[in-house]
């Protein structure tokens, strides 16, 4: 337990061991902490601005290409998939944030032996049964598949129901 | 502290009255497994998979209005409650009512005829996507939840299930840049009117203290409420309002609605027509049902009565202009949203003196009519391409008659022409209106119906009379499933025009006084 | 300002200069246990076997000139690396190193574990605005890599701490390790309930540990720096103290990830998993003082930091092995793995554990096996990933390159 083993300041009184002490607002040492960590951060990144020389020439300047002259924006488009990723972690990550709350209150309730535990555990199995489906669904249908992209397989087409228009690939179509 | 030291046992939640929607969304998710596991062979058994889930789900609702079979004792299995009183489904999130199974019923319809003509149609696209099915059903399972809660959080939960599987249908079609624009917009304009939506729903939720839309009332009937809780509770019922005006492509929110509807796949377009529209109604229904005070009414009433006016006339005037056979019904979707609201405004204002049955059956009438006039429509796509302009579809008569002579009863059933479902919707719209007072509102009604014959007509004509262009005029030859959609489609038309008052009976959402049926009606309460 | 003010900012400063004094030091293990691994000397001119080295370089750099390239965004590349460098910092104000608690953690909140998620995922900020900053198109590679990358592991790596939370009960580190200071398994009482003994808790520690060095950008994972084909990747275009600021944030970050799994796995600040208090007075019921007092200083609060420091230096030296063993994966590689097995597996796990703690050890293993069988099943006919027909053939990609790699310190 914590604070049972051997107190280092038990001379400095009772209120300093055996029992948490709590401060008035709990996360007070946290805003101190962001404070100071922003502080240190921001000083490490300006400081070097204040104590390195500053000789500056057009080759300093130009952006890192192997020594290639660079050619076209840096800020080119990158792959879609990137953007399937993102919002796969979205989803996924709101899916599991639902399960939170009920991780605090499992245990208690298992403890207690209160009918809650076992109604809970099977609302969560039908949950996490779902989840399960959906990630085996995202799996199964290549979202994560960094080569390929999901296209039609011809079967899906089914058989042809008019004879004389054979089937073929999509054709994107812009008619105005 | 550690919340599990809450004495928290399982709230008792009677899942019987979910279990369509349960077993719609199982069967989304049986497709999405069939589809993942077999990835290289046809849809077939998924189309059927998606038919037989649709089928039990809306049989299910049938069953319960004519035997009851969701009223059941209670009993336990598994620690899970079933039984109990219907009114608390889902742990009181969702309501067992009428209206709601109605509504239900109309989006299973909606998405059965659909499904039906939807593998061939997108065979001739070259997009038989697999995932198609299964976002179509789960889309339906979001408006079926829009359309049985008071929740607001289950509001929102049921209009993002419908949306965000709809903004994935309308770019089904990815290598076309007209379906692409479609999602896009779509997807921006929704996320919009969800942000809307949402902002509504805490106003009204920082007002009331509650999601449930009974807060409204229960915080208007209390004397010492805080003025200033009204205020915002103003502005979180207006933002709700634009929110669901969106979904349901009320003017000025439709801008969105000929764009989409054009670029969409027609089948997904189809369902977004029916199904989106009945979804957003039937939460519009429950919503406009909860402002029941005369404050609340009197700064609502004309502004929505307003909006309807606005909606039809701006809807008709503008398909006027369209040369684009989808672009026209998208339009006229927008006109016909407009005198639906025409039945939910006198709805509201006659305070549960008239029934629900009007909204229903209209929006009914209107869902198959457009499904069916759809599904003829698709039969333009072939070979990977389709053309949606008037001109494509000259000819149409001699290549399939049975569809052409279909859309006529189509075109007519918009247009309000007897006999069909359209006409008698039309018809029990101007009724209502009239005993509230409206008589404004019911001519307006009436001049746009003229108007709009004349769009009709002109489908009517490209269909039926005008020369085939043989360079422009493509058909697929009709299959199976889509004769089958149109067809029922059109005897439903027919046999609701004729058979009205059973139909209404069955439905048993209007007044005893009314029809005389003992059914009691849920909904016509707040 | 109350006393608890000082004590808190007294609580955090110790963080700090842990990270500001410990950085040296690892780097110096790094280059010289890699130099021995190597068959090489490293350095060892700059004082005693070369202990001063990271300093002097540090001196160096700072002294260096600053060469920002034409054409950058100059605000964002200039606060990139401070971005990289904060989480190093703030990453630690959960952290438990010993038991009293006027000196550790720096907050006991309730959001300890999340506290450590979320601001790891901060990391990634630094490095894709580095690598956009930079104008730069090696950069902006190693920048997207890096994304992908971080989030992809971040997932299973949360997923993977989901059975140590169900365990536990409690997102509080405090009560994290209090946790594993129970009777192992529940039972024996002379031993400690490390996570890393248990099944559930080995998985999840390799899980992490995997996750772990992924998230520090380290060998095998190293791809967004990647010298051999994106040229240091997102710090391309960095000099002087900046390149020193990303330099020291990775490897502060390392040694944080490593304090992070000593708390999460490895019991804390306890040098073995045994009960000291326990054995302590058991050794005085049989009348041996000393040894009672022996054993209860070596579970003291005095030792705690040593045993603490000594885990977490086990921790870097098990890096630095895995990166002198071990060659770079291949971008789709590294995406498989992530995806494929270990998202996965730490859900498996954490059904497991549920599964364990409702129903206890023999659903547990029932459960297990099930999982197994099925997921042979899933891969043989479902999944068939192309990643176990990428195992068959042997990828060395760039051995060569990899175990020659050395610090690019002289830049």
């Amino acid at each position: 337990m914590p604070g049972s083993i051997g107190c280092p300041l038990a001379h400095l009184g009772p209120r300093f061991c055996g029992k948490i002490v709590e401060p008035v607002n709990p996360y007070l040492p946290i805003f101190v902490m962001i404070a100071l960590a922003s502080v240190i951060c921001i000083a490490m990144v300006s400081l070097s601005w204040l104590l390195g020389p500053k000789k500056s020439t057009a080759y300093k300047e130009s952006p890192f290409e192997c020594g290639v002259a660079p050619t076209g924006s840096a800020h080119e488009r990158f792959p879609i998939k990137f953007y399937l990723t993102a919002m796969l972690f979205i989803l996924f990550d709101i899916e599991v944030v639902f399960l939170w709350s009920w991780m605090t209150v499992f245990r208690g309730w298992v403890e207690k032996g209160t009918p809650s535990a076992m109604y809970s555990f099977w609302a969560v199995m039908v949950y996490m049964v779902l989840w399960f489906l959906g990630d085996f669904y995202v799996l199964r249908s290549g979202a994560l598949e960094w080569e390929e992209s999901k296209t039609l397989h011809p079967e899906k087409f089914g058989k042809a129901v008019d004879e004389e228009a054979p089937y073929v690939q999509p054709v994107s179509e812009d008619a105005a | 502290m550690n919340l599990g030291d809450a004495p928290l046992t399982p709230a008792p939640i009677v899942w019987e009255p979910m279990l369509p929607m349960i077993i719609v969304f199982v069967t989304g998710v049986l497709c999405m497994c069939v589809e993942m596991l077999r990835p290289k062979q046809t849809n077939n058994l998924i189309v059927v998979l998606s038919l037989a889930g649709l089928a039990v789900a809306g049989a299910l609702i049938v069953l319960d209005w004519t035997a009851a079979v969701f009223h059941q004792p209670p009993s336990e299995f598994f620690g899970v409650r079933f039984g109990g009183s219907p009114e608390e489904a889902g742990g009181g999130l969702f309501i067992h009512d009428r209206f709601g199974q109605s509504v239900q019923l109309i989006l299973i319809a909606s998405t059965f005829i659909t499904i039906l003509f939807s593998e061939g149609y997108l065979r001739e696209r070259r997009i038989p996507f697999g995932e198609y099915y299964p976002l179509v059903l789960w889309s339906a399972v979001g408006g079926m939840i829009m359309a049985s809660t008071r929740d607001l959080m289950i509001f929102f939960l049921g209009l993002e299930t419908l949306s965000i599987a709809l903004y994935v249908l309308a770019g089904l079609n990815s290598k076309e840049k007209r379906s692409q624009e479609a999602a896009l917009k779509y997807f921006l304009l929704g996320a919009f009117a969800s942000s809307f939506l949402l902002f509504g729903i805490a106003l009204i939720y920082g007002a009331t203290g509650t999601t449930h839309i009974l807060g409204i009332p229960m915080l208007m009937n209390h004397a010492s409420a805080d003025p200033t809780a009204g205020k915002i509770l103003i502005g979180g019922i207006a933002m709700v309002l634009i929110g669901f005006g969106f979904k349901a492509a009320l003017v000025p929110f439709h801008m969105w609605t000929p764009d989409v509807y054009q670029g969409a796949p027609t089948t997904v377009t189809a369902f977004m027509a029916a199904g989106s529209k009945a979804a957003a109604f039937g939460a519009l229904v429950r919503f406009v049902g909860a402002i029941t005070q005369p404050e609340l009414i009197d700064a609502w009433l004309p502004a929505l009565a307003i909006v309807a006016v606005l909606t039809m006339t701006v809807g008709n005037l503008i398909a006027l202009a369209q040369r684009d056979a989808k672009r026209i019904i998208g339009y006229s979707s927008i006109a016909h949203a407009g005198y639906l609201l025409v039945a939910v405004v006198a709805w509201a204002h006659s305070r549960g003196s008239i029934g629900l049955d009007t909204v229903v059956y209209y929006l009914g009438a209107y869902s198959i009519t457009t499904i069916g006039a759809f599904a003829v429509l698709s039969l333009t796509a072939k070979a990977g391409r389709e053309g949606t302009q008037l001109e494509d579809y000259n000819g149409l008569w001699k290549r399939a008659p049975f569809a052409a002579a279909a859309m006529i009863v189509f075109m007519a059933s918009l247009a309000g022409v007897p006999p069909t479902g359209g006409f008698v919707g039309k018809l029990l719209i101007f009724k209502d209106a009239l005993d509230q007072d409206y008589t404004w509102l019911a001519i307006a009604l009436g001049i746009n119906s003229v108007l709009s014959v004349f769009y009709y007509l002109r489908i009517v004509f490209a269909v039926c009379v005008d020369e085939p262009d043989e360079r422009r005029s493509q058909f697929a030859k009709p299959n199976a499933g889509m004769l089958t959609a149109a067809g029922a489609c059109a005897l439903a038309v027919l046999a609701m025009g004729v058979f009205t008052s059973a139909v209404l009976q069955t439905m048993g959402l209007s007044l005893p006084a009314e029809s005389g049926s003992a059914s009691r009606s849920v909904a016509q309460k707040p | 300002m109350t006393p608890e003010f000082w004590w808190g900012t007294l609580r955090a400063l110790i963080i700090i200069a842990f990270v500001l004094v410990g950085v040296p030091p690892v780097i110096w293990w790094e280059r010289r246990l890699l130099s021995w691994m190597q068959d090489r000397v490293g350095p060892n001119r700059v004082g005693p076997w070369g202990l001063l080295q990271p300093i002097a370089d540090g001196v160096k750099l700072f002294f260096k000139e600053e060469v920002m390239p034409a054409a950058v965004d100059k605000f964002v590349y200039w606060l990139a690396p401070a971005i990289a460098l904060f989480p190093a910092f703030v990453i630690g104000a959960t952290l438990v190193w010993g038991p009293n608690p006027m000196l550790t953690p720096v907050a006991d909140v309730d959001i300890g574990i999340l506290w450590v998620l979320a601001i790891s995922s901060l990391g990634v900020y630094g490095i894709v605005l580095g690598g956009w900053a930079s104008n730069n198109k090696y950069s902006l590679l190693g920048g997207l890599r890096s994304t992908a990358q971080l989030v992809s592991y971040e997932l299973a790596m949360g997923v993977a701490l989901y059975s140590v939370l169900l365990v536990t009960g409690s997102l509080k580190m405090t009560e994290v390790v209090a946790r594993q200071q129970a009777p192992l398994y529940d039972v024996l009482p002379w031993a400690q309930n490390w996570f890393i003994l248990t099944p559930y808790g080995f998985g999840a520690g390799v899980i992490f540990l995997i996750c772990m060095i992924a998230e520090t950008n380290r060998a095998p994972f190293d791809l967004p720096e990647a010298e051999s084909e994106l040229i240091a990747g997102f710090h391309t275009e960095y000099s002087s103290m900046k390149f020193a600021v990303f330099f020291m944030g990775e490897y502060a970050v390392m040694a944080m990830f490593g304090a992070i799994f000593t708390d999460l796995f490895l019991g804390g600040w306890s040098p073995l998993p045994l009960n000291w208090d326990y054995l302590s007075a058991q050794a005085s019921a049989a009348h041996l003082g000393w040894l009672s007092s022996a054993l209860s200083f070596i579970g003291g609060a005095w030792m705690a930091p040593v045993w603490f420091i000594g885990k977490v230096f086990f921790l870097l030296t098990v890096y630095i092995w895995i990166r002198a063993t071990l060659p770079r994966l291949r971008y789709d590689q590294l995406m498989n793995v992530g995806w494929k097995f270990l998202l996965p597996f730490a859900a498996l796990n954490f059904v497991l554990t549920a599964v364990w703690m409702l129903f206890g050890w023999l659903a547990f293993g029932i459960a297990a096996a099930v999982v197994a069988a099925g997921y042979l099943m899933v891969v043989g006919f479902v999944l068939r990933p192309r990643a176990f027909k990428d195992a068959a053939k042997v990828h060395l990609v760039d051995v060569q390159a990899n175990t020659a790699q050395t610090i690019e310190v002289q830049r």
